[in-house]
C-alpha cells in the first residue's frame, strides 16, 4: 500500500468515484466487457471479414430473441452485420428449402431441422462445417471445443460422416407429470410404458375435469410423428430392414401404435388428435392434464406461476422404459448450416457467426438474457460442460433433479435412428403422420394403418 | 360486345372445316368497322406494357406449370430429374388419394355452396323490409367476410370447436347434442370445414342478393299483390325468376373459390384427421412442398386448374341460356 504511487492512488479514487456516479451504466459497460473477453482467447482474427452482412432465417420462439438480441455484441467484434427474418416453423422451412433448391442465396443460413440435413446433404445444398471447423483462419478448435457440443446432437447432424449443421439449440423429450396428484393417490413415478398407462388408469377422473394422460395427436411429421417414434423404437421397432425396405408394420411397429391409441382413447381429453405441444402444455398449466411426455422445454412455462396453475407441483423424469427395455427420448436441435450458393467471403462471414453463437460464452450468456422482464430461461444449451456448470443448473432448478434427468436423457436415452434419417424424410414423415393420425381417430386398425403406411414408404422409396 | 368481336376474329382464322359450322356467337357477330391500321396499332402499343407484364407474372409461370407436369422433378431426388412424359397422370389415374381428395373437393364444394345461396338468400330477404336496426344486422351479417381465412381457421378450431371449450361445443352440450371432438371425427370434421366455409362467405351471396333484390322493379310485385297472390306465390314466381342471373353469378363466383379453397381448412384442421378434410389444393401443397415432388405436385395442380376451368365454362353456358331467352 505504502508502495502505490500517488497517481495511482488517485487514479482509483477517479475510478471508484466514477463508477458510482455511472451506477447502472458502469455495471452495463463491465458486464459488456467480461462478456466480449473469453472471445479475445479465441486464436483467430474475428475482424478478418468486417463489413461483410448476412441474413438469416429463423424461427419466432424464444430462444432466436435471446440469439438475436445478444447478436448485436457478435456485430461490435467482428464488423459483420446480420440481419434476421422471423417466420413459423413450417413456412420458414419451405422457404429454406425453396430459396436452397433455387440455389438464390437468399439466406446464408437458417434454423434448420436436422431431419432436412440428409436431402440438404444429397443435393449438396450446404457447405460441410468440417471445412471451417478444419481451416485455422477460421476457427480455434481448442477454443471451440467442438467435442463440447451435445454428442447425440452432432451424430443427429451427420450425414456420411460429415457435420452440415451446428447444433445451437435442442431438446429432449422427458415424462412431466402432477406430483401432487401422484402424492394424492399414492402412485409412483412409472418405470415402463405399462406402468406408465396404470398410472393414467389410476389418476383419470373425467368427472372431475382432470384426464389421465395427454401426447401430440395432431397430424404432421413435427407433431404426432415427434412422439410415436419413441414408442416405436422402445417396442423395439426398426425402420428399415437389411435391404433397406420399410418394417413399420412389425409386430413392434404395431404394438407401439396399439398402445399409443388406447392411451390416448382411453385417458386423453376428447380432441387430443388435434393437439400440438402447445395445447398440451395449456392444458396441463390449466391443472386438466396429469401427465404428457413431451419437450423439456415446455418447464419454463408450467413452472412459471404467472402463466401456470401447477408451478412448483410438477415432476419430471426420463421417457419409461419400452418392453425392449430402452428408453427412447427425441433428437431435436435447431442446427445452423452455410448456405452453398453463398460467395465464398459470406461463407466465411457465416461460419464465424455460427461459431460465435454455438461457443460456450454465447450459449452461456443467452441462456439467461432477459429480453423482457418475465423472460424465460433457455433449457436447451447446446453444451455438456454448460450442463454441469453449477450457475446454470441453479438457474432451471424447477426441481431438484430436473437439470439431471435432462442431462441423463440428453446421454444414454436415445439412438440417432430415432426417425429415418434419409432425404426422402420429408414424404415419408408426412405419409407416417397421417397413420398415425387415422389409427387414433379410429378410421383404420393400427394394423391397418401401418400396412397401409409400409406400402406408401415401399411406393416412396421405389419410385 | 368485345367478346363477340373477338370470336369472330377466331372464327376467321379457323380451318375451313370448323367455318363450315361456325359457333353460334359467331352468327350473332354484327360486322363492324374494322379498326384502322394506325388506331390498331395505337391501342397495341397502349395495351403492350400492361400484356407484356401479364405474360410474365401470369402466361408465362402457367406455361411453366404445365411443362413441369411432364417432368420428373423431385427435389428429394436430385440425380431421378428427367422428362417423363405422361407419367405424373398416369400416377395421379391410379393414386387413391388423388381420388379421395378430388370426392372431398366436390362434397366441399357443391355443399357449402348451395347452402351460401340458400341462407345469403334468406337473410336478403329477411333484412330487405324496413325494420329497426336493420343497419346494424346488415353490418353484422358482413363481418365474417372480413376476416382473413386463417384467421377463421383459427379461431373455429380454438375458440369455437375445441371440446369442452369451445362456445359451439358448449351450445352443443346445452342443446343436448353433447361435447364432440369435432375437428377429430373423420365425418363431422368435414361438416365443421363446410359450415366454417359457409360462415365466412355466406355474407358475400348476401351482399349480392341485397343489391340484387333492390333493383328488383316493383310493378310485377304490385300487379301480383292485385291478383292476392301469396307471399310464397310472389316469391316462387316473381322474385325468383327475377333473382336468377344474380343467382347463376353467385353460384359460379362461390364455387370458383371454393374449388381453391384452401387457407381457412389449412389452419382449422391441416386436411386432418387423417386424409378426411384433405381437399385437393391441400394435397397438391402437401405434395409439392412437404414432399418436395414438385412435377407431380404441378400435375395435380395443372388438375384442380383444369377442374375450374371446366366449371367456369359451363357455368358460362348456364348463365347465357339464363340471360339470352328473356
Amino acid at each position: 500500500m505504502r508502495r502505490m504511487s500517488r497517481r495511482a492512488l488517485l487514479r482509483m479514487t477517479a475510478g471508484g468515484v466514477a463508477a458510482g456516479y455511472l451506477g447502472r451504466a458502469g455495471e452495463v459497460v463491465w458486464a459488456a466487457a467480461a462478456r466480449t473477453d473469453p472471445y479475445a482467447t479465441a486464436r483467430i482474427n474475428w475482424r478478418q471479414l468486417a463489413g461483410e452482412r448476412i441474413h438469416i432465417l429463423v424461427t419466432p420462439v424464444h430462444y432466436f430473441t435471446k440469439f438475436r438480441a445478444v447478436t448485436s455484441e457478435f456485430t461490435r467484434l467482428t464488423g459483420i452485420e446480420v440481419t434476421f427474418e422471423v417466420i413459423p416453423p413450417r413456412e420458414m422451412r419451405e422457404k429454406a428449402v425453396l430459396d436452397l433448391g433455387a440455389r438464390t442465396a437468399n439466406y446464408a443460413s437458417h434454423t434448420a431441422d436436422p431431419m432436412f440435413l440428409p436431402l440438404y446433404a444429397a443435393n449438396n445444398w450446404v457447405e460441410p462445417l468440417d471445412l471451417f471447423l478444419d481451416d485455422a483462419k477460421l476457427t480455434d478448435r481448442a477454443w471451440f471445443a467442438l467435442e463440447d457440443i451435445v454428442p447425440l446432437w452432432r451424430r443427429a447432424n451427420t450425414v456420411r460422416g460429415r457435420l452440415w449443421g451446428m447444433p445451437v439449440e435442442g431438446e429432449v423429450t422427458i415424462h412431466i407429470y402432477r406430483k401432487d396428484v401422484y402424492d394424492r393417490l399414492g402412485l409412483r413415478p412409472p418405470e415402463t410404458l405399462d406402468e406408465l398407462r396404470e398410472t393414467a388408469r389410476r389418476s383419470h377422473a373425467p368427472a372431475q375435469n382432470l384426464f389421465g394422460l395427454a401426447l401430440r395427436g395432431f397430424r404432421g411429421a413435427g407433431q404426432n410423428m415427434y412422439i410415436w417414434p419413441s414408442l416405436f423404437r422402445a417396442y423395439g421397432g426398426q425402420w428399415f430392414d437389411h435391404a433397406g425396405r420399410p418394417t413399420v408394420n412389425s409386430e413392434a411397429g404395431v404394438r407401439s401404435l396399439e398402445y399409443y391409441v388406447s392411451v390416448l382413447r382411453e385417458f386423453a381429453p376428447k380432441g387430443v388428435e388435434n393437439w400440438n405441444w402447445p395445447e398440451i402444455m395449456e392444458a396441463f398449466a390449466a391443472g386438466t392434464v396429469v401427465q404428457y411426455v413431451d419437450a423439456n422445454s415446455t418447464a419454463s412455462v408450467i413452472e412459471n406461476p404467472a402463466k401456470s396453475k401447477v408451478a412448483g407441483q410438477i415432476g419430471y423424469q426420463r421417457w419409461p422404459k419400452g418392453p425392449a427395455n430402452k428408453r427412447v427420448t427425441s433428437i431435436w436441435n435447431w442446427a445452423m448450416p452455410i448456405n452453398a450458393a453463398l460467395p465464398s467471403r459470406k461463407k466465411q462471414a457465416t461460419w464465424l457467426y455460427i461459431q460465435w453463437l454455438a461457443s460456450r460464452p454465447t450459449q452461456l450468456s443467452s441462456a439467461t438474457f432477459k429480453e423482457t422482464p418475465d423472460a424465460v430461461v433457455r433449457t436447451g444449451v447446446n453444451r455438456m460442460s454448460i450442463w454441469q456448470d453449477p450457475e446454470y443448473r441453479k438457474v432451471i432448478a424447477f426441481t431438484r433433479d430436473y437439470a439431471d434427468v435432462v442431462l441423463t436423457s440428453l446421454r444414454e436415452d436415445t439412438d440417432a435412428d430415432w426417425r429415418p434419417r434419409i432425404p426422402e424424410w420429408p414424404e415419408i414423415g408426412e405419409a407416417m403422420a397421417i397413420a398415425i393420425q387415422e389409427a387414433l381417430v379410429g378410421r383404420k386398425t393400427p394394423k391397418q394403418a401401418l400396412d397401409d403406411a409400409n406400402a406408401e414408404l415401399s411406393r416412396i422409396l421405389r419410385r | 360486345m368485345t367478346r363477340r368481336t373477338q370470336s369472330s376474329a377466331d372464327a376467321r382464322q379457323a380451318p375451313p372445316g370448323v367455318l363450315a359450322a361456325p359457333a353460334p356467337g359467331a352468327l350473332r357477330a354484327v360486322p363492324r368497322r374494322r379498326p384502322s391500321h394506325d388506331e390498331a396499332r395505337f391501342g397495341l402499343l397502349l395495351a403492350g406494357p400492361s400484356l407484356l407484364v401479364l405474360g410474365l407474372v401470369s402466361t408465362l409461370p402457367l406455361a411453366f406449370l404445365v411443362a413441369v407436369t411432364f417432368f420428373r422433378i423431385e427435389v428429394t431426388r436430385p440425380w431421378a430429374t428427367g422428362f417423363a412424359g405422361l407419367t405424373n397422370y398416369a400416377t395421379m389415374l391410379t393414386d387413391p388419394r388423388f381420388w379421395h381428395s378430388l370426392r372431398v373437393t366436390a362434397v366441399y364444394t357443391v355443399t357449402s355452396v348451395a347452402l351460401q345461396v340458400v341462407l345469403g338468400l334468406a337473410f336478403a330477404l329477411a333484412l330487405a323490409g324496413e325494420m329497426r336496426g336493420r343497419h346494424v344486422l346488415r353490418t353484422a351479417v358482413l363481418l365474417p367476410m372480413v376476416l382473413a381465412p386463417v384467421v377463421v381457421g383459427l379461431v373455429w378450431r380454438t375458440l369455437l370447436l375445441t371440446p369442452r371449450y369451445g362456445l359451439l361445443d358448449y351450445l352443443a352440450t346445452v342443446l343436448g347434442v353433447g361435447s364432440h371432438s369435432w375437428l377429430g371425427d373423420p365425418t363431422l370434421a368435414l361438416g365443421a370445414v363446410i359450415v366454417l366455409h359457409t360462415w365466412q362467405w355466406t355474407p358475400f351471396a348476401f351482399l349480392v342478393f341485397t343489391a340484387s333484390l333492390a333493383a328488383l322493379p316493383v310493378e310485377p310485385f304490385e300487379a301480383a299483390m292485385l291478383d292476392r297472390a301469396t307471399a310464397w306465390q310472389r316469391f316462387r314466381y316473381i322474385t325468383l325468376p327475377l333473382m336468377r342471373p344474380a343467382i347463376v353469378t353467385v353460384v359460379i363466383i362461390r364455387t370458383i373459390v371454393a374449388l381453391r379453397a384452401f387457407d381457412a381448412i389449412y389452419a382449422a384442421t391441416g386436411g386432418g384427421p387423417g386424409t378426411a378434410t384433405e381437399i385437393l389444393n391441400l394435397y397438391a401443397y402437401r405434395v409439392a412442398f412437404n414432399g418436395l415432388n414438385l412435377g407431380y405436385g404441378a400435375t395435380l395442380t395443372v388438375t384442380l386448374l383444369l377442374v375450374t376451368a371446366a366449371m367456369t365454362v359451363l357455368f358460362g353456358r348456364l348463365r347465357g341460356a339464363v340471360e339470352s331467352p328473356a
